[in-house]
């Protein structure tokens, strides 16, 4: 198997990254963090997403100039980002431990933070209005932090990193404890700041939420990179995992007996009950396209079609769990 | 996403739509800031308790030792228990803390990341702290001379008093300085401090030799006998207590030519709160700091 | 059947009781204490004195058995009354207590600084990192998670007082090969054993409460070195002003070198004798404002506040290691040297249920802090 980066896909002209890391490995200790990583991440939307212990935080730490690589070069927006605070106006972080100045209230900490950024006290008092506002924090705003719920502090994590309106967002494990109610606002947050050409490099577990926001993915294990793309890209490209399909039919056992002569069908199981079929083919496409003349031939109705690990989760279990 | 719907590539012009104020507002933002962190938590009620007592301490002897004269009660604890004992006590609390806390409060990320350098990170808390303890200070002895003076005081005291809070100020400013280094150099900073007031400031302080001059309360004390008098009536006449307690032998050097002036204890404590304090930026900004995890020693 | 389920499998054991609990939550407070290094090089440190009690009581034990080994260092024990040398089994008891006595007060320096490095992450960290609800979700009680916490301290304490008295006293019985001294020195064990249970005890508790008030350790152990170190210097500050202004009340009554005026012109044999003569007059004069001050410390209140004081004045009570000095001077040639050795040797005597008092007040003061400050499960925010 072998992955297309994005800014190599033929016909398509030099992007320049927001972020690039050429050979980089980080060790702590006899620890490795990274092991040897080149990637090249381009402008707009990308999931960053590993098993526990990957090295997706060692990751967004370099990223944020908050580590310096053991080797390698790092550089975001064109610019080496260790000892480079002024990069830090065009970046944005939310962190992933949930740690606040905890007697401030949330409208305090994101000013604090929107002068930290350099701004003055208006520009300051706007900004946090602003990101109050963008992330739902209006009403608890003048609440100390440490009487939070945790989807707030999550906002408020996410607001600090929106306060100086950077280019990029860096954000790790931003859904960690929301309810679905925050998770959702927090979805959209991400999609609003994408459509307005920010790019956000969004770290998560949450698979199927993340794969709602981008198809874009790279995928770490053991330090290394795993893959990187679009994620049905490298599904194709998973050779080891034949596609499976369901088909939910009512004669099924007669629909099993014209698909096993298709020379691309691996594999049928009839599902429990007789309820339909899961199929496993190498060429889904054709799959897909030789299905309806069947059924209309043989009079058999298919009530449902779906793939069932045509997702995000189906290639991270395939690639991590090898 | 495809490429071919992919956002255009950031451009860095030069015309922002934002502006920034110089770092200066940010530098201003994080000292404030540090400022306020000091008044929450405990740890200024372990303060407070700690710098009462010398106040404490001088209205109880002055009511269980009443013919022990002020001078002495002054001198025993103004200018041996404050600068021996609570002076390093509270620079080590505050000081250790510059960067240890936010790192395991796990705040400095939310530092780390505005665009602030890391040696202006370490000024600006080190100039909180040293505002902190230099204002505890000078308040704490003012009050212990209230308490020793009470009812006695005059313009002689007030004069002492100014120049006990001077020299107090400049102790705070010098251990402050160091002991912020040292949070750089090791995590037992607390360990490190304890032993260095013990042995450095204890014990080699109070040798009569060359070695007492790396001690910084040695300096102190010059700068306060050159500047106070410690003449204490006794009932076999008038004795300098300092002179018998910090081993200066005035007996053969009267006017201490033996040993620094003033102008040159004041470039020695002051110079070297400043070399520490640079030594420290430029650490702080080579190193990196684990937020995410507990770092190990 | 041949195919067995690898999945969870419920326990059907039946629960200890509660009597035990504590001990896994001290298991695992030692694991954790002894993978500090320091800890560990301080513990082995801390038994160098044990070392040389051990040598003493051997050395002494060899003694009274005339034993040929130590015939040859007998000569470097001039110091010691001849009495003593000629019948050491006499003054047995008295050199092992003085010995124990020795070792403990080292001991008890040891200990503070061994609390200082285990103690403070004891309760702190559990606050820091919300670990309480962990224990109080098992069926552990309170009173089981603070003895558990205790006896991590004990355990350690343990190590370095009680442990090496244990083994000191079972190696000097062996050099001794004399069944009397069981009779004659069991009461020293035991009376040292129980004061390295009440220093472990109180000083623990004690560093339990200042854990409990802060989740930040670096704090815990601050307030710990305010309450050994300052409370000690505030202790002495307020003793030496008191004791100053006695002594120079005391030494203006004494009179001043000779002077001696031109006209007079002694010889250099006689201006020789009277400074002699005001020296011996002066060591005289130190000798008795020193009983004088042993006289006021009977009455003397200054040395509560320090905590060490307290913990040594009830460790000297146990040994008795006044009554023993008392005893040795008695064997003193003349009663300046007697009054010498007594101003030189003896500890403070106020009286010890004084600092058994301050220990208990303490002792309650500690277990309200831990009552307030550690909820069960149902009052955790």
């Amino acid at each position: 198997m072998h992955s297309q980066p994005l800014s190599q896909v033929p016909g398509q002209t030099q992007v320049t990254p927001i972020v690039a890391f050429h050979e980089v490995s980080k060790w702590y200790g006899n620890v490795i963090g990274l092991n040897k990583l080149t990637i090249r991440i381009l402008p707009g939307v990308t999931a960053l997403l590993g098993p526990n212990g990957a090295g997706k935080s060692t990751f967004l730490q370099l990223a944020t100039g908050q580590l310096f690589p053991s080797q390698g070069t790092v550089s975001v927006l064109g610019q080496s980002v260790w000892n480079n605070p002024s990069l830090n106006r065009f970046i944005g972080l939310c962190p992933e431990q949930d740690a606040f100045y905890e007697w401030m209230t949330g409208r305090d900490f994101l000013n604090t933070c929107a002068r930290l950024g350099g701004m003055n006290r208006a520009e300051a008092r706007d900004a946090t209005s602003r990101t109050l506002q963008a992330v739902g924090m209006t009403r608890h705003q003048h609440r100390p932090i440490r009487g939070y719920s945790k989807g707030m502090r999550q906002r408020t994590k996410v607001a600090q990193a929106l306060v100086h309106d950077p280019d990029v967002l860096f954000l790790d494990e931003p859904m960690a404890g929301t309810d679905p109610v925050a998770r959702r606002d927090l979805m959209d947050i991400i999609q609003r700041l994408a459509g307005e050409g920010k790019s956000v490099v969004v770290s998560s577990h949450v698979l199927h939420e993340v794969q709602s926001l981008t198809p874009n993915i790279i995928l770490l294990n053991h330090g290394r990179l795993l893959a990187e793309g679009h994620f049905r890209q490298i599904r194709d490209l998973i050779d080891t995992h034949p596609h499976h399909i369901v088909l939910i039919c009512d004669h099924c056992r007669n629909l099993a007996t014209r698909l096993v002569a298709w020379e691309d069908v691996e594999g049928i199981k009839v599902l429990p009950g007789d309820k339909g079929l899961m199929v496993e083919t190498r060429s889904p496409d054709a799959f897909y396209a030789r299905l309806p003349q069947l059924s209309l031939e043989n009079g058999l109705l298919i009530n449902e079609v779906y793939s069932d690990d045509d997702n995000l989760e189906a290639v991270f279990r395939y690639l991590v769990n090898k | 996403m495809t490429p071919a719907s992919a956002p255009a590539a950031i451009s860095r012009s030069p015309g922002r739509r934002r502006t920034y104020r110089l770092s200066l507002s940010a530098f201003w933002t994080l000292y404030q800031l540090t400022l306020r962190g000091h008044q929450h938590g405990k740890r200024w009620i372990i303060m407070t308790a700690l710098m009462l007592l010398p106040a404490g301490l001088g209205l109880l002897v002055r009511h269980t030792a009443p013919n022990v004269p002020s001078v002495a009660i002054e001198f025993i604890f103004v200018f041996l228990l404050i600068p021996q004992a609570l002076l390093p006590l509270a620079a080590l609390i505050y000081a250790s803390g510059i960067i240890q806390d936010e790192l395991e409060e796990q705040t400095f990320t939310y530092l780390l990341i505005r665009p602030i350098s890391k040696s202006a990170i370490y000024a600006a808390k080190l100039l909180a702290t040293l505002t902190t303890t230099v204002v505890l200070t000078v308040l704490f002895t003012a009050l212990t001379y209230a308490a020793i003076y009470a009812g006695a005081g005059g313009n002689p005291v007030l004069s002492r008093c100014l120049k006990a809070c001077s020299i107090h100020a400049l102790a705070v400013v010098a251990y402050c300085s160091l002991f912020g280094l040292m949070s750089l150099l090791t995590r037992r900073v607390l360990i490190a401090g304890i032993i260095y007031i013990v042995i450095v400031e204890g014990l080699f302080a109070n040798l009569a030799f060359g070695i007492r001059l790396i001690t910084v309360i040695y300096y102190l004390r010059i700068i306060a006998y050159r500047t106070l008098p410690f003449i204490v009536p006794t009932p076999s006449g008038p004795t300098d207590f300092a002179a018998n307690a910090w081993q200066l032998d005035i007996s053969n050097d009267p006017k201490l030519l033996e040993h620094p002036q003033l102008p040159h204890c004041l470039i020695v404590l002051l110079g070297g709160s400043l070399a520490c304090s640079i030594l420290a930026m430029v650490l702080c900004s080579r190193r990196e700091f684990h937020v995410k995890t507990v770092e190990k020693g | 059947m041949p195919i067995f389920d690898q999945g969870y499998q419920h326990w059907s054991g039946r629960l200890s009781g509660h009597a035990w609990r504590w001990l896994a939550v001290t298991r695992h407070g030692v694991r954790a204490g002894l993978k500090n290094r320091f800890l560990r090089y301080l513990i082995l440190a801390a038994w160098v004195p044990a070392i040389a009690l051990v040598l003493v009581l051997c050395f002494w034990g060899l003694i009274e058995r005339r034993s040929s080994l130590v015939s040859t260092l007998i000569q470097f024990l001039s110091f010691l009354q001849p009495g003593i040398i000629t019948s050491p089994r006499d003054f047995r008891i008295d050199i092992w207590r003085l010995s124990y006595s020795y070792f403990l007060r080292s001991e008890l320096w040891f200990s503070m600084i061994v609390i200082f490095l285990l103690g403070p992450g004891l309760i702190s960290q559990d606050l820091r990192f919300n670990a309480l609800p962990l224990y109080f979700s098992r069926p552990l009680r309170r009173i089981d998670y603070f003895l558990g916490k205790l006896g991590v301290i004990v355990a350690f304490l343990a190590m370095i007082m009680i442990v090496p008295s244990i083994v000191a006293y079972i190696l000097g019985l062996a050099f001794s090969l004399d069944i009397t001294i069981i009779r004659d020195t069991f009461g020293i064990l035991l009376a040292s054993i129980e004061y390295g249970l009440i220093v472990s005890l109180s000083a623990g508790l004690l560093m339990l409460a200042l854990s409990a008030l802060s989740r930040n350790s670096r704090y815990v152990a601050l307030l710990w070195a305010a309450v050994w170190i300052v409370g000690g210097v505030v202790s002495l500050v307020l003793q030496s002003v008191d004791s100053e202004q006695r002594r120079y009340a005391y030494y203006s009554k004494i009179t001043p070198p000779p002077v001696m005026a031109r006209s007079d012109s002694p010889s250099r044999q006689e201006r020789a004798a009277q400074m002699r003569a005001w020296r011996r007059a002066r060591e005289r004069a130190n000798t008795e404002y020193r009983l004088g001050e042993l006289e006021f410390s009977k009455r003397d209140w200054r040395p509560l506040v320090s905590y060490m004081a307290d913990l040594s004045r009830i460790g000297q009570q146990l040994l008795a290691t006044n009554e023993t000095w008392e005893k040795l001077s008695r064997f003193e040639p003349d009663p300046q040297s007697r009054d010498r050795m007594l101003a030189n040797y003896m500890g403070p005597e106020f009286p010890w249920y004084w600092s058994a008092a301050a220990l208990i007040g303490l002792f309650g003061l500690s277990a309200c802090i831990l009552n307030r400050s550690v909820k069960s499960l149902d009052r955790l925010k």
